[in-house]
């Protein structure tokens, strides 16, 4: 791939209207519009949008522009109304877009129709995920999602009551560098070894934190996990699906971020599980050990630890990243704590991982606005990468599959 | 001065020192390091935290700066931070806080009010919890190396 697929800004253009403006992208979940009246501010690619739960329990994506003179309508995060009201000319709205009225009604023409607040043309949920697109036609969500459908399949099923809420707010990072380089890295099993080297130094020399309290005890579980030789990345599966989606194994072998724990927590809420599913389904969730689900375009979700991450392109070179996590409805309270501990760990821009990997982002965008060698080479493990029947690709962990398998996406989404 | 005043001082001088080990040992056994991400978050369990570390996980944290492959931190920071309205009540302080730090040809700031809760013991006054309620916890931040 040539280097200005990072920095040059007609190109960013490019993927703002084709990718952006045309893909399914995440803009929240049904657990903050549970009820007719909720709303809550969110993006839509490039775009600002409200999205509410109307009265007749549908969901509605409407631009956050007044049809007026364009003022923000919305500017809380969220909110409980039963109509939207600009605060410039007072013009107000149902949660469907339509217009309710206007002040000084009589100052129209009689045959002039006056516009209410625009709707995206198209939002499905699935599974209580909220996804909308700009384009009016195309693949239903269903489609796009494909085989990683399994990645929000797997999520629920973990929670016991059967549904998830979102909670904790958010973390959120900032860096000065392309947007695909945050999804790449998420999928990349090479740099753990070098770009994390320090946190698995510094946590192997505190070995006491291991038996320290439960928080200490992840973090030095997480650190060290980072540190494994690089033959034993290569047992780590990689999967590739049609439409541009990759999950990676999980690697979390030991402690309290193993899949399978063995602690009484864990016990209680397996056993709150088999009550909803039955052993064998239960079983069968929670032996399903992936680290990220990559959706294409621009999130990646970690089922067994209830987080998900949006990428929001702002420029060329300047990207931010929301870190959302969801609780297991039905689960034991100490399975949240240990969620929003991990997160914190992992995903803050504070976390003795994720610092690092900012650092190399925007080192890695000033590297590239040099020229130079003009191509960025990406071929390792092509030799092992594997075609199923079913469409997929499949490799070893430190195969570049990923990274292709995106970039051959990306090039579909944007004609060239 | 008031001597739980000097040691808020002196505990930002550390920082901007880089005597991240010699700031470590001014933390109780039982220390909390907390830098919550909404305004009034009553606990950790309440929502996400920039950072929160008990003593035994902030001791990595400062072995970690240590280390020539931290690349947040090559070349390292430089930070001022400006602490003043100290108000002292018994072994508890409130401060506001204003951190400048210069990197690699960067400038930025942050800024925020302080609690220092502390402990009276053997080898002097020892933090509980340090608590730093940033104005904009909740926004995007860039990589955040070096202590606030």
């Amino acid at each position: 791939m040539h280097r200005a697929a990072y920095t040059d800004p007609t190109l960013f253009e490019r993927e703002q209207e084709r990718i952006f403006r045309r893909a399914w992208l995440y803009v929240g979940h049904e657990s903050e519009v549970a009820k007719p009246g909720d709303h809550i501010r969110t993006r839509l690619g490039p775009d600002e949008v409200i999205l509410a739960r109307r009265e007749d329990g549908g969901l509605s994506l409407l631009h956050n522009r007044c049809a007026h003179r364009g003022a923000r309508v919305v500017s809380e995060p969220s909110g409980q109304a039963r109509q939207l009201r600009c605060p410039y000319h007072a013009w107000s709205y149902r949660l469907d877009g339509s217009l309710i009225g206007v002040p000084l009604a009589d100052g129209y023409s009689p045959d002039r129709r006056l516009p209410g607040l625009d709707a995206v043309p198209r939002v499905e949920s699935y599974r209580g995920f909220i996804f909308a697109s700009h384009a009016a036609s195309g693949a239903s969500l269903f489609d796009f999602l494909g085989g990683l459908r399994s990645a929000f399949d797997n999520l629920v099923d973990r929670a016991p009551a059967g549904t998830l809420t979102r909670f904790g707010g958010s973390l959120r990072l900032e860096y000065r560098g392309n947007w695909k380089m945050f999804l790449e890295n998420a999928v990349d099993l090479v740099h753990p070894g070098f770009v994390h080297k320090s946190s698995v130094d510094a946590a192997r020399a505190h070995p006491e934190a291991l038996t320290a309290d439960a928080v200490t005890q992840q973090a030095a579980q997480m650190f060290l996990a980072n540190g494994m030789r690089a033959t034993q990345w290569d047992d780590v599966p990689l999967h590739a699906f049609p439409g541009g989606h990759i999950y990676m194994g999980g690697f979390y072998k030991q402690g309290i971020i193993a899949a399978e724990r063995e602690d009484a927590v864990f016990a209680r809420y397996r056993k709150a599980l088999v009550e909803r599913h039955g052993e064998e389904k239960t079983a069968a969730v929670l032996s399903v050990d992936r680290f990220n689900n990559l959706i294409w375009p621009n999130i990646s979700v970690n089922a067994r630890f209830g987080v998900m991450r949006i990428v929001r392109p702002l420029a060329v070179d300047h990207t931010v990243v929301d870190v959302v996590c969801f609780q297991l409805d039905g689960a034991p309270p100490e399975m949240h704590e240990l969620t929003l501990q991990f997160v914190n760990l992992a995903a803050s821009p504070a976390s003795l991982v994720a610092s690092d990997d900012l650092e190399i982002f925007e080192r890695c965008q000033r590297g590239l606005a040099t020229p130079g060698n003009e191509w960025i080479d990406m071929s390792r493990g092509v030799l092992v990468d594997q075609r199923q029947a079913d469409g997929a690709t499949v490799s070893r962990g430190t195969s570049e599959l990923p990274m292709r398998h995106q970039f051959e996406t990306w090039k579909s989404w944007m004609g060239l | 001065m008031n001597e739980v005043e000097a040691f808020v001082l002196r505990e930002a001088r550390l920082l901007d020192e880089q005597r991240y080990v010699e700031w470590l040992e001014l933390f109780a056994d039982d220390a909390l390091y907390w830098i919550p991400t909404r305004a009034k978050q009553e606990s950790p369990q309440e929502a996400l935290s920039i950072i929160y570390e008990p003593r035994s996980l902030l001791a990595v944290r400062v072995e970690r700066l240590a280390r020539r492959e931290m690349h947040v931190q090559s070349p390292p920071s430089r930070t001022v931070h400006h602490v003043s309205a100290i108000e002292v009540n018994g072994d508890e302080a409130r401060s506001a806080l204003i951190v400048a730090e210069w990197r690699t040809g960067e400038a930025r700031w942050f800024a925020g009010r302080v609690t220092h809760k502390l402990r009276k013991g053997a080898n002097g006054l020892r933090i509980i919890l340090k608590r730093v309620d940033l104005i904009d916890g909740e926004a995007p931040h860039r990589a955040i190396a070096v202590p606030l």
